[in-house]
């Protein structure tokens, strides 16, 4: 079994270093694909991670007139909206945010943003009441039951805004993912290339291997495995990169973004076995149709 | 050992265009026998041999190899088939870049055979073939009739049952060829069946066993102690 196993292996480097110029083609058309590959995983990571912590936060905002728009709200009428607000079965929670809350809350989202908070006076931003559905998606029925309540401006469904964030990264996810569909795609055809050009330049060799009853598998392993080492290697860059990068870039953003949680290295590393498994993956199952046709029996 | 029974092979050439390669031939060989087969270029020679190892299938007819039927064997027993076969081909087929000892072990290396039956049987079959003292030579260190005894030599390391040699002699001049028939000669009373195709007169005449010609697909002769061609 030991002199089965060196020949094989042994033979696979030879091919692979006879061939330097497309191994290092192979290595690079799989690095770009899987990077890729790996981008748009994370990308969907991200967006699962900040979904899920604002879903739980996701508030339907009932503004309050104040004169500008509509006529201010009396007290009694704020009031009796709480009570209203507050007997609905469909509402787990009511606050109210008063206008220096607004204010407040503003200025720190947007500290580092100084020219936009002087735009704004302490006395702009309305006052509101902020509700927390049982079930966000019952949005409607608070809409309808409260929107003409005197002294309500407008009822505002947070979750449109998260939606247009959401469609926003499923389109970059989707095109990332697309990008590396083609590329891996063109990395498969890359791969069976170089493995037919391998197995042609050892044809001699091959052509006697079956005449001497080598078994299929003897003769195409090394063939194949030279395949899966590049792939293997490509696939391993390509973790490296993101490992390299996507953690620091995370990083970077939550310092300036603290609406939501970023995802860290755990996250890169859980990514790295998918694309191992992608990268030889393709690579074996280019080489072997490549094979299929040049060295059958 | 080998029985063919009524075998047809036609290669394709166009939609309606083919060739006819065998006809309806029907040949056996027995164990232990020493077969010449002949006929010019296109005679179904080489067509003949090519079925023998199954790597074409016929057409027509059903084909028995060291006891097996060709026709329904499946492909993946092939391999093992062929390791009852040993080849000789008329180019030698020799790996430029492995010694002769490698080249040798090589049969064996790649049929999984465990390192200390190689480093027995190797040097072994290097004698027979006369060739202990060049196992770290190249092939292009040695003669022709040198790197034919290599060929042989790989082509016998496994002790097969049958050896096929195709044209073994073609390349060689007459006195090398004279040493390989020698070799081919000592293998055959090892027990080995041996088929070889070929076009050297002197040598079919000289050795006296027997001729099976072929013409156009047909056996048109098939003589025990025979000679090349007719009225010989």
């Amino acid at each position: 079994m030991t002199a089965r196993w060196s020949y094989v292996i042994r033979e696979a480097f030879v091919g692979l270093r006879r061939n330097l110029m497309m191994t290092f083609a192979v290595v690079l058309s799989v690095t770009v694909s899987l990077t890729l590959l790996g981008a748009s995983l994370l990308l969907s990571e991200q967006v699962d991670l900040a979904t899920d912590d604002w879903t739980g936060r996701v508030e339907v905002s009932i503004y309050l007139c104040d004169d500008r728009v509509c006529p201010a709200i009396t007290p009694e009428q704020q009031e009796e909206l709480r009570q209203d607000l507050e007997d609905q079965e469909v509402v787990a929670e009511v606050f109210y945010e008063s206008k220096q809350d607004a204010y407040e809350r503003f200025t720190s989202m947007f500290s580092d943003q100084e020219s936009l908070i002087e735009a704004i006076d302490r006395d702009t931003l309305p006052a509101s009441f902020r509700v927390r559905l049982e079930n966000p998606n019952l949005f409607n029925v608070i809409a309808d039951q409260f929107s003409n309540y005197p002294g309500v401006e407008e009822i505002v469904d947070q979750r449109e805004v998260l939606n247009q964030f959401l469609r926003f990264t499923n389109v970059i996810r989707t095109a990332a993912l697309v990008v590396a569909g083609i590329q891996l795609v063109a990395a498969g055809v890359l791969i069976a290339n170089t493995i037919r050009v391998a197995a042609f330049a050892r044809r001699e060799q091959t052509g006697i291997m079956r005449l001497v009853g080598a078994s299929n598998w003897y003769i195409r392993l090394p063939f194949v495995l030279e395949g899966v080492f590049a792939g293997l290697i490509g696939a391993l860059v390509s973790w490296g990169l993101l490992w390299g990068t996507v953690p620091q870039v995370a990083n970077s953003l939550s310092r300036d973004i603290e609406l939501m949680p970023f995802i860290g290295e755990a996250q890169v590393i859980a990514v790295g076995p998918w694309l191992l498994l992608a990268g030889t993956g393709i690579a074996a199952v280019s080489s072997i149709l490549a094979l299929r046709r040049f060295l059958d029996i | 050992m080998i029985k063919l029974q009524n075998v047809t092979k036609t290669y394709k050439l166009g939609a309606d265009d083919q060739v006819i390669a065998l006809d309806d031939v029907s040949v056996e060989v027995a164990k232990g026998e020493f077969v010449f087969v002949v006929g010019p270029s296109g005679s179904g020679k080489s067509t003949f041999m090519k079925l023998l190892t199954r790597e074409q299938l016929p057409d027509d007819g059903e084909i028995w190899v060291a006891g097996k039927n060709l026709a329904s064997l499946r492909s993946w027993k092939v391999p093992m088939l062929r390791r009852e076969i040993g080849y000789v081909f008329q180019d030698f087929k020799l790996l430029e870049n492995k010694t002769v000892y490698e080249n040798v072990a090589f049969a064996l290396e790649v049929i999984g055979r465990p390192r200390r039956e190689i480093d027995k049987r190797v040097p072994e079959v290097l004698e027979l073939v006369g060739l202990e003292g060049k196992a770290r030579s190249h092939p292009h260190e040695l003669s022709g009739g040198q790197q034919q005894r290599v060929s042989v030599a790989r082509a016998f390391v496994n002790y097969p049952r049958i050896l096929l040699c195709d044209e073994p002699t073609g390349n060689l001049d007459p006195s090398t060829s004279v040493g390989v028939m020698k070799l081919l000669d000592r293998i055959n009373r090892t027990g080995a069946t041996v088929v070889m195709a070929t076009h050297d007169q002197h040598i079919v005449d000289s050795m006296r066993r027997r001729v099976i010609e072929l013409d156009d697909g047909h056996v048109v002769r098939d003589q025990s102690r025979g000679v090349y061609g007719y009225g010989g």
